[in-house]
């Protein structure tokens, strides 16, 4: 018990860490101490809202990896192989295509908000067979409908003006390094709220991992948990893709690295996976801006450097269809 | 079939429920369980078994009849409450967790706010896992994981267990540890346990059988009313003898079938 609360302890000075750390450290180190105008300026208006978002960011992508994987009792889903993102990605962009701004900043994450949950439920709809989900299915439903939306953008941008198919394109291939305050509010928003709901249906997904039987047994309805965790991860995809485009693997990796410290138990493996995926996106962060300066990689680079040998790890573990 | 004066915690009245239009799998059943009461289940493959257990855990629902549990429509019962009446393991040939023991019992005490009376320590140790509550399920033999999952069904504290096949896949040691654990569990908590099983010579041990053929029940009693050679050959479309010993027990023979 004591050496569980010193991991804990553990878990949430990382971030906080990480946090500090991407504030400092880049091209010019910065001490918050002793710095001049300009640093400040640099640390207030550039560093500061790129580590918040890079924060939530990671914190949004570790806690909805760590809930699909165990809503399908598989330890390879996240949002991005379920096809999730990139829905929640093409209704995004056709909104900046579009030039939609009819709720301010929180236009896009909201059409990505609903692009996930449309393809969220075409997933579920395709992996939905005699009256279970079957992950499998679910899968290449997923990856089948990851290359139709790829393509599908593809198409959209080829036909759209000039304006729109650069502003998609900037958003698409878009890094931390856009991050700005403007981002911060509904990314708080979005990120808090799916954590909490995830959070307070943790225990009905500790049941869910054990089957739709046992869930029913302990005083859970499967089906209104499963929609309630679904909307939770809609929200936090949603979040993640307005926050800064595709960055892979912290869904897929976190997850398996806080098992493999604490356990399983959802009430700890939500928020630890949430800490620690904001943490690897700042660390990611950091090494994207210092490795090679001027220049810097886009932390998704980073992170599916880091990530893709640990997905190949997994794939040779025996046990990689238990999570 | 029962006494008047016992009183019933689950009855199924007259239920019907088919998973497609065509074939009705259960056919106007209608039983009742009493307080206190250790049933067999007995049936063979696709008699129908598993279905009633889940119509009378609620996991499905009938398409006719009325399910009632302490005389109120078990439907009518909000989620955690039932779960806090009725315990239902599945059949549970390749079940894989990633939890502790600790971890898997503990989820008994989901529907609760308040710890209800039994400990996770206590329930460990009334199935004898108390060494075992760091281990994780895998690590864990056929018979340890029945175990847990019934210590599971302890904390919960509901008085009605009903189980699909628990002895399913067991060598036949761990089976009857794990009956005489239940009987230990029926007599010092008066929980009343029902369990499906196929098992003809198990089902002689049992006090009282309910025999299913075809999602109907041919009957119900005592193993010496219930297990004739006639209800068994028409359960199990098979010729078999039953053989009593002149000390009450008794044995199932195979005769030219074996």
């Amino acid at each position: 018990m004591r050496s569980m609360k010193l991991k804990i302890v553990f878990i949430v000075c990382i971030p906080v860490l990480a946090f500090g750390l991407s504030l400092v450290a880049g091209p010019k180190m910065i001490n918050p101490f002793s710095a001049d105008d300009i640093s400040r300026e640099i640390l207030f208006s550039i560093r500061a809202p790129r580590s918040l978002v890079a924060l939530l960011m990671g914190m949004a992508l570790g806690a909805s990896g760590a809930v699909l994987q165990g809503i399908l009792k598989n330890p390879l889903a996240d949002p991005y192989i379920l096809g999730i993102s990139s829905g929640a990605s093409l209704a995004a962009a056709l909104g900046i295509m579009a030039g939609a701004v009819f709720l301010g900043t929180f236009t896009i994450p909201l059409l990505a908000f609903i692009g996930a949950l449309i393809t969220g439920s075409i997933v579920g709809i395709m992996g939905w067979k005699r009256g279970g989900l079957w992950p499998e299915r679910l899968l290449l439903a997923g990856v089948g409908l990851s290359f139709l939306f790829s393509a599908l953008l593809m198409l959209f941008m080829s036909i759209s003006n000039d304006e729109g198919l650069r502003k998609a394109m900037l958003w698409i291939f878009g890094d931390l390094s856009m991050s700005e305050w403007s981002k911060i509010p509904y990314g708080v928003i979005f990120v808090g709220i799916g954590v909490l709901m995830s959070l307070s249906r943790a225990k009905a997904l500790n049941a869910l991992i054990l089957g739709d039987e046992f869930a029913h047994s302990l005083g859970f309805s499967p089906h209104k948990e499963r929609f309630i965790l679904f909307v939770a991860v809609g929200l936090l995809t949603a979040a993640s893709v307005s926050l800064g485009g595709m960055i892979g693997f912290i869904g897929l990796l976190v997850p398996h690295i806080i098992r493999f410290f604490i356990g399983s138990d959802s009430r700890l493996l939500i928020p630890c996976s949430a800490l620690i995926g904001g943490a690897l996106l700042c660390v990611a962060d950091i090494i994207s801006k210092s490795v090679l300066p001027p220049m810097e990689l886009p932390a998704g680079i980073v992170t599916a450097i880091i990530g893709s040998p640990y997905f190949l790890y997994l794939l040779r573990r025996k046990n990689v269809l238990s999570i | 079939m029962f006494s008047a004066s016992e009183p019933k915690i689950l009855e199924l009245r007259t239920i019907s429920f088919s998973y497609t239009r065509q074939r009705p799998l259960i056919r106007e059943l209608s039983l009742s369980v009493g307080e206190g009461e250790f049933i067999g289940l007995l049936g063979a493959n696709g008699s129908g078994k598993s279905t009633m257990l889940k119509l009378g855990s609620g996991i499905l629902r009938p398409s006719r009849g009325n399910i009632l549990l302490w005389s109120k429509p078990l439907h009518a019962y909000h989620n955690r409450d039932r779960a806090k009446l009725i315990s239902y393991l599945p059949q549970m040939l390749d079940i894989t967790a990633p939890f502790t023991i600790r971890e898997l019992v503990g989820m008994g005490l989901y529907p609760y706010d308040i710890p209800p009376a039994m400990s996770v320590d206590s329930a460990l140790e009334m199935v004898g896992l108390q060494g075992k509550a760091s281990a994780y399920l895998a690590d864990l033999s056929g018979g340890e994981k029945r175990r847990t999952f019934i210590a599971m069904t302890l904390v919960q504290g509901a008085g009605l267990l009903l189980l699909d096949e628990p002895l399913a896949n067991l060598d036949i040691k761990y089976q009857i540890e794990l009956v005489r654990l239940l009987k230990t569990l029926r007599n010092e908590k008066n929980i009343s346990i029902v369990m499906a099983l196929h098992d003809i010579n198990m089902a002689l041990q049992f006090s009282k059988v309910m025999l299913v053929k075809d999602g109907a029940i041919l009957g119900v009693g005592s193993p010496e009313e219930v297990l004739t050679d006639a209800l068994i050959q028409d359960a199990f479309d098979v010729r078999v003898n039953i053989m009593r010993q002149t000390d009450g027990s008794s044995y199932i023979h195979y005769g030219d079938n074996a």
